[in-house]
């Protein structure tokens, strides 16, 4: 444990320092970010005007909280990993990871949370500013923003081990950019990303609740806004722990496998 | 345990998908998957004792590669064991990881954007080395090195050269027992090669360990291998010390005659391989060297006269080329 | 003229060389499918619970999707490679192969590297502009349908001349890809009608980076929305961004050539 914790720390030092070289992209991909929760808000907030204010429970002010604390979320628990992963192993940059007495993977969530570290400083105050602009309608209560930080972990965790276990389909298919969209398409739709889950037509609905997609972004979501019942709130986290606990199961099973094909097939 | 790495029937089969040109094969591969098989390392043996120097010697295509990477983890053998210090490396045990080092030439290990010494930093967590120990490693690889001007600089802003030595000092931070080097030299420079090859060479001297180099450089392998393995399609042809592939391949022997004047027909003599005016190079069997030599002497205004062994390229060449015909 | 063979030839080469990698029709088709189901879902899920957004009405928010699709797909097709591959150049100094052809400079550079698989995009866009117009029915008059091909026109010329004079910046400050991806993603935005967004916002789509322009006038011109005082100034607009970008570009050329000598 201490061996991680040191190797996190070195990590995490130096690629702090290297992201910030590249200041420039970081702004562009934290302002992508911004304009990609602005859109569908701005969208929303105009359907609730058009429909006198209101549409299922949500409020203008109402949506713009949610989509803020989307933001919030989705800075938190999103990863790029599928759209490195494929192109890792078919240029073998893998190997040289594999000699090392340390799991690949440790490298890649050190990379996810230091970025998440420095962008998180300008998306804050900018959610807030967000927020202002459109007139939020936020009333957490405290133990709403206590019980939200232990969700965004697992929901992180979560998500992270999910997209990385889906990434190794790299070793069997040299074509994964059609796989990463169909992903990130059902992902936007069903997570909550798009549209509160509660606004979708009935069956999708339903669909989004088996699917493991809007346990970590939804979940959370309406969690902090107070939108949930106490024995939701724990049966959010129960799932939660079972969707991890599958994708550990997964991530061990076809990273074995696919090693082996890899190691079999040529490093 | 004698042995630091024991292989035995160790053999790596590939499967090739085969295929013709044309839109009506690429419509049928979809069904049905021909593939062809390539043997790229045919069960071959070896022992390698504690502290040696070997180099693996072979033409592109050969297997050394391959076995390197069966070596050192990242294959799995078709069939066959090896062990390295009591480990099966496919196995990718950490204590394994911890003991060996891999450099291949053409490829990196260091981070690209960083500075050399964060790399550094890095290799030491990874490999859990402790502090005082980092430091003295490291001081001790900069000087042997030059290190010192290249370590705050990123690495894509060094040249080949530069890059080459801080991938040999980062895959050495850990003090690995094993160390399994492919190509190390290619794409440098005639002084870079040389400082290497020093380097090494210094390296196995100061600290004992197991070196497996790979190379079709034959000066790399002159410089720093008391013992070879020639590796060709596969199989071993030959291990043993560089003087006995020389004795064992090649029975013949080149005189350089450098004659007082003039130019002399020297083929009734030997093979002529070369003549430049006055200058003759003369190939001739082993056994009939010192009677050519001697009529040489007796027959011609000799004034220098040398006898050496041919190159070792050429050796190797010709046991390349004999083993094609076979 | 010798500049439409010269585009001619382009698509040809570039044709020729995608073509041979026969997997990436099927892959490329399939993402531009993905991307136009992905924008039908979200109107189908916005018109679940309305039936107008800010006085646009279904089909007409359909047209407004299609040609974000159609102007992307130009701009993927022909703008987007060339513009970047122009930037490289500047950053690998290989600028100078480009400028010694007898060529013009900007023509050239503006079109010789094309990304074929947009003309999917190009297609879809089309289509879904075809089925918005069946959907609106007989409102559709002469007027409306010229009134789009200029706007839609000047619209493309607009976004050219903005890329292009973003690209020119390169003579100067070398890296600036970062500038096409802020246009990127606020294009996004495009995707609905630009009118929905508050002043500040629409203020920085309509003239700060030419969103609007793009593709909310000329679906405004498609379904009727259009003034003609708007109309006006779209094909002021063009023609103007048209001169100044051009303007520009010899300014950039006679800095990179002054700096090399």
């Amino acid at each position: 444990m201490k061996r991680l914790f040191d190797i996190y720390y070195s990590y995490m030092k130096i690629v702090i320092a290297m992201q910030l070289q590249y200041r420039a992209s970081l702004l562009i991909w934290a302002f992508s970010s911004l304009v990609w929760v602005l859109i569908p808000l701005v969208v929303w907030v105009t359907v609730a005007k058009s429909q006198g204010g209101q549409v299922g429970s949500y409020s203008s002010g109402d949506f713009a909280a949610y989509f803020i604390a989307l933001l919030i979320v989705e800075q938190t628990t999103f990863t790029w990993v599928i759209w490195e992963m494929g192109e890792r192993i078919r240029s073998g940059q893998l190997s040289p990871k594999l000699l090392r007495p340390i799991h690949p993977i440790h490298e890649d969530v050190a990379w996810n949370i230091s970025y998440k570290a420095i962008t998180f400083a300008l998306i804050l105050p900018s959610a807030l500013l967000i927020g202002w602009a459109f007139h939020a309608e936020f009333h957490p209560h405290v133990w709403h923003i206590v019980v939200f930080f232990p969700s965004l972990i697992s929901a992180f965790l979560m998500r992270f081990v999910m997209e990385w276990t889906i990434g190794l389909v790299g070793f069997w298919v040299t074509r994964t950019s059609a796989i990463n969209q169909i992903y990130s398409t059902l992902f936007l739709f069903l997570s909550g990303q798009m549209t509160p889950l509660s606004l979708l037509p009935r069956p999708l609905e339903m669909l989004a609740n088996i699917l493991p997609f809007k346990w970590a972004v939804a979940f959370p979501t309406e969690l902090v806004l107070g939108r949930l019942t106490p024995t939701q709130v724990l049966l959010g986290f129960a799932i939660q722990a079972s969707w991890l606990l599958v994708s550990l199961i997964a991530f061990r099973f076809i990273w074995r496998l696919g090693i082996s094909r890899y190691s079999a097939v040529g490093a | 345990m004698d042995s630091i790495v024991t292989v035995r029937a160790l053999r790596k089969v590939y499967h090739v998908p085969e295929r013709e040109a044309g839109v009506v094969s690429a419509v049928a591969s979809l069904f049905n998957r021909k593939t062809r098989e390539v043997v790229a390392v045919d069960s071959i043996y070896f022992d390698l004792p504690p502290g040696e120097v070997v180099g693996f010697l072979g033409p592109n295509g050969a297997g050394k590669t391959t076995t390197l990477k069966m070596l050192s983890g990242l294959l799995y053998p078709t069939s066959g064991e090896a062990l390295v210090l009591g480990h099966y490396p496919w196995r990718r045990e950490r204590k394994f990881l911890q003991q060996i080092t891999l450099v291949m030439g053409q490829r990196t290990q260091l981070w690209w954007d960083i500075p050399v010494i964060d790399s550094f930093e890095m290799y030491r967590a990874i490999y859990e080395i402790p502090h005082k120990q980092y430091r003295h490693t490291l001081d001790e690889l900069t000087e042997l090195l030059e290190l010192a001007p290249l370590l705050r600089k990123p690495v894509r802003n060094l040249s080949l050269g530069e890059r080459m030595k801080c991938e040999f000092a980062a895959a050495l931070l850990h003090r690995p027992r094993v160390l399994f080097l492919d190509e190390p030299t290619i794409g440098l420079d005639v002084t870079m090669q040389a400082r290497i090859r020093a380097f090494i060479k210094e390296y196995n001297q100061r600290y004992g360990s197991t070196v497996l180099l790979t190379s079709h450089y034959m000066a790399d392998v002159e410089a720093l291998c008391k013992r070879v393995i020639v590796i060709h399609h596969g199989t071993i042809l030959y291990d043993g010390d560089l003087l006995g592939l020389v004795h064992r391949f090649s029975p013949e022997k080149t005189i350089v005659v450098e004659l007082r004047e003039g130019s002399f027909d020297l083929s009734h003599f030997g093979r002529v391989i070369e003549q430049d005016g006055a200058r003759v190079v003369l190939r001739v069997s082993k056994d009939d060297t010192p009677r050519i030599t001697s009529q040489l002497l007796a027959n011609l205004p000799v004034l220098d006269l040398t006898v050496e062994d041919p190159p070792i390229e050429e050796v190797i060449g010709q046991v390349f080329a004999q083993q094609e015909v076979a | 003229m010798r500049y439409a063979r010269l585009l001619g030839t382009f698509f040809r080469i570039g044709l020729m060389s995608e073509l041979q990698y026969r997997a990436n029709f099927f892959v490329q088709a399939f993402q531009s499918l993905v991307g136009l189901l992905t924008g039908l879902g979200g109107l189908a899920i916005v018109f679940g619970q309305t039936d107008n957004l800010d006085g646009w009405l279904p089909e007409e928010l359909l047209a407004v999707l299609g040609v974000y699709i159609l102007i992307g797909g130009i701009v993927g097709l022909i703008v987007r490679p060339s513009l970047e591959r122009f930037m490289e150049d500047v950053r690998q100094g290989t600028l100078d192969f480009a400028l010694t052809k007898p060529l013009d400079s900007q023509v050239y550079v503006s079109t010789r590297q094309l990304e074929i698989w947009r003309l999917f995009d190009v297609g879809l866009g089309i289509v879904v502009i075809i089925i918005a117009l069946v959907q609106i029915g007989d409102s559709v008059g002469t007027y409306q349908a010229i009134s789009f091909g200029i706007v839609l026109f000047s619209g493309s010329v607009i976004v050219y001349s903005f890329l292009l004079s973003l690209a020119t910046l390169a003579f100067w400050f070398i890296r600036v890809e970062n500038l096409l991806v802020i246009f990127e993603s606020m294009y996004q935005a495009g995707r609905w009608p630009v009118t929905i967004y508050p002043q500040p916002l629409r203020a920085a789509l309509t003239f700060l980076v030419p969103v609007a322009f793009a593709v909310t006038v000329p679906a405004q011109a498609l379904t009727g929305k259009i003034t003609w005082q708007l109309l006006v100034g779209a094909i002021l607009l063009s023609i103007a961004l048209l001169l100044f970008s051009r303007w520009f570009w010899h300014q950039g050329i006679r800095h990179y050539s002054g700096a090399s000598a």
